[in-house]
């Protein structure tokens, strides 16, 4: 991931707080990102993947959610402490984003084609003809069969798999630099999903764009990511490429996570489980986040662990990797 | 093996328009499906959303009435019966929803909400109720004591064992499950699945499972139907469903996986188009417009399921001949020190469990 170059994305240490919670409920997330790059973010339901996405694009609910600290550089901008009017300019331009639920996100009451000349518009300058000559062309870029229909077409006729691609022409239609895609398939069924992914992945090798893509599956982060960050309470428990994270997993959440994940070849016994539920936001451990439900935690643990670096490209926040020289002895003194 | 349950030319239309001039708008949701559920088994039902596959399960325990057909559940044709012998026969039948907080009473208490079958079937005494309630509430891996709270106190995983608890209370011999943990987390999604699987075991239950999730089912399912617009294109046992499809459409599904391994990014064929709107299904074989390998004769005439050679049903005019592509091998390739880290976690976990009871449901029998 070094290179000589500045990244077109650079977070540092962001936190987003809760109300009055004395635990920030996204806890000091770094990455960087580089152009025509990939990264997935990942984690389960309530791991603060969303809200850091949501952070990036100036969308938090505000209040309760408010930006704790930290800094996202984003073409030598800090997204984070920017005033709306320029950020306004940047959203929907240099940076799109996807969501998960098209329906709920594309406007019931325009027409798909109006939809996407509304953003070329309002960023590019254009003209009427202008920005529908460009809704026209973005359709057929997204291959949506019958595209001069389909532009003046309403939301609702459109099936979900066809409604996910207008939602994918109105985000490039500005040739962004950075995409954030917000579990871009989960509502869609599995033939559909794997036509959006495979879009997607052409439509990013032609445009060069540099894409976050946030995701509970697994699956998807091996098919889709070159980077992945695997997120748990708020915090970012393991970092790295996606061949280390699929071949060399370090963090025992990660490791139960795919543990948990049944398997598509021969069928085996009992699954093996993450135990117990994620706590409440505000009631976290106060060390590891992931302590209460880990096989492995220690009094060592009730430190908060660095995100520290366990291999090329690789980096992993606990203090007992790698697992295996973790002296078995230990474990039953400090352990369950 | 003895057929529990089994389903004979089973339809359900639904009207979704009626226009003062000319004829309803009718969706044939179920159209014409036939299966025998073995006892004992977990049979899966697949297919993506609006194949039926929810209406068919809600056919099968009359929670809605069939347009036509026949549902035999120990000598009797649950299509056909009145409403009381309905709701005794329910004692046997049992539902799990996808959405356990859509499906449970919000004003009523948990144990309140265990404890309504039993009084709806007149079981036991009310100090025998409460004392099943509250082996329910740990069996499922609560405790007694949350049969005082409410379910939006719960989470969704602990809210779907409510519902086990619910739909386990009048001892059923079937159980079906609509999506059960589909709306779940990874990690809890595991923990329910273990936990079905459990309850089968223990209770002899026989398991009905729908989903669209193609990798629980196979680590749960003995044997799959897949299912396309209304009706059952492939029904077969799990492992040779998966290994081998004979029908186009499950081979289209097993493709579109997206495989939790590095490197498993394949060429695959991706199928074009949207399933064909169910209110105007195409002629002939319904899949055909989105089959790699149609001929005139899929475009004319609808194939019916038929039994193979091995025992396996299929609904293609070419399954004798065409070779289709399963899932193979798909051992995630993992370094010697992930090996080692995974079988550490599996022993940690294991010998966890047993030091708290609660999440090892088998240590409070």
């Amino acid at each position: 991931m070094a290179t000589s170059s500045s990244p077109l994305l650079d977070v540092q240490g962001l936190s987003i707080r809760l109300g009055k919670l004395d635990q920030n409920i996204v806890d000091d997330v770094s990455f960087t990102l580089e152009a025509g790059q990939t990264l997935c973010l990942v984690g389960e339901s309530g791991c603060g993947k969303s809200l850091t996405a949501l952070a990036l694009m100036g969308l938090l609910q505000s209040p309760p959610l408010a930006i704790a600290g930290g800094t996202a550089r984003f073409g030598g901008a800090d997204l984070l402490s920017m005033a709306k009017e320029p950020l306004r300019d940047i959203r929907g331009g240099r940076m799109a984003m996807i969501f998960q639920e098209p329906m709920t996100s594309l406007n019931p009451g325009l027409r798909i084609g109006e939809q996407i000349a509304e953003s070329v518009r309002r960023h590019k300058g254009a003209n009427r003809a202008e920005g529908r000559a460009r809704a026209l062309e973005m359709l057929r870029r997204v291959r949506i069969p019958a595209p001069e229909r389909r532009l003046d077409e309403f939301p609702h006729q459109l099936s979900g798999g066809m409604r996910q691609r207008a939602m994918i022409a109105i985000a490039l239609a500005n040739d962004p630099e950075l995409l954030i895609a917000d579990e871009p398939t989960t509502a869609l069924d599995v033939t559909i999903q794997a036509q959006i992914l495979e879009l997607m992945r052409e439509l990013q090798a032609e445009t060069g764009a540099a894409m976050i893509m946030i995701t509970h599956d697994l699956g998807v982060v091996a098919e889709m990511a070159d980077q992945v960050a695997v997120m748990y309470g708020g915090r970012i428990v393991e970092a790295g490429t996606v061949d280390r994270i699929f071949t060399d997993p370090q963090h025992p959440y990660t490791i139960g996570l795919m543990s948990s994940m049944p398997s598509l070849g021969d069928r085996r016994d009992r699954l093996v489980t993450v135990p117990g539920v994620v706590p409440q936001p505000g009631s976290m451990p106060p060390g590891c986040r992931f302590a209460s439900r880990c096989p492995f935690h220690s009094p060592l643990c009730e430190t908060v662990p660095p995100l520290r670096t366990c291999g090329e490209g690789h980096k992993v926040a606990c203090v007992h990797a790698p697992l295996e020289q973790l002296n078995p002895v230990d474990l039953q003194e400090t352990g369950t | 093996m003895t057929t529990i349950l089994s389903a004979r030319d089973l339809r359900k239309e639904f009207v979704t328009a009626r226009p003062i001039f000319g004829a309803p708008t009718v969706v044939r949701a179920v159209d014409g499906v036939s299966l025998d559920i073995e006892q004992g088994e977990t049979f899966a039902i697949v297919g993506e959303s609006g194949c039926g596959k929810s209406t068919l399960a809600r056919l099968l325990l009359r929670l809605i009435k069939p347009s036509g057909g026949e549902v035999w559940y120990d000598g009797e044709d649950l299509a056909h019966v009145d409403e009381g012998r309905m709701r005794s026969l329910r004692r046997d039948l049992q539902f799990i929803f996808q959405d356990p907080f859509s499906s449970l009473n919000p004003q009523m208490s948990v144990g309140a909400l265990i404890e309504e079958p039993l009084r709806v079937h007149g079981m036991g005494t009310q100090e025998e109720r409460r004392a099943r309630v509250a082996e329910l509430l740990t069996r499922v891996g609560l405790t007694p004591a949350h049969a005082d709270r409410y379910p939006h106190e719960f989470s969704g995983g602990q809210r779907q064992r409510i519902g086990i608890a619910r739909a386990l209370a009048s001892g059923p011999t079937v159980l079906i499950g609509d999506e059960p943990v589909s709306a779940l987390d990874v990690s809890i999604q595991a923990q329910v699945v273990n936990l079905l699987e459990d309850l089968k075991d223990e209770f002899g239950l026989t398991l009905v499972v729908i989903a669209h999730d193609l990798a629980v089912i196979r680590h749960m399912a003995d044997r799959v139907a897949v299912m396309y617009l209304g009706e059952i294109v492939e029904c077969a046992p799990a492992n040779t469903l998966y290994q081998q499809p004979r029908h186009p459409y499950t081979e289209t599904l097993l493709a579109a996986i997206p495989v939790a391994s590095y490197g498993a990014r394949r060429a695959r064929t991706v199928v074009e188009g949207d399933p064909p709107n169910p209110i105007s299904p195409p002629p002939g074989c319904r899949f055909h417009t989105r089959c790699p390998y149609a001929t005139d004769l899929c475009r004319s005439d609808r194939p019916t399921l038929t039994k193979l050679a091995d025992g396996r049903q299929v609904a293609c005019h070419h399954a004798e001949t065409l070779t289709l592509k399963g899932l193979t091998s798909v051992e995630p390739a993992r370094s010697a020190g992930a090996a080692a880290r995974f079988a550490l976690y599996a022993k940690g976990i294991a010998a966890a469990t047993t030091a708290e009871p609660n999440n090892n449901p088998k240590s409070n029998v």
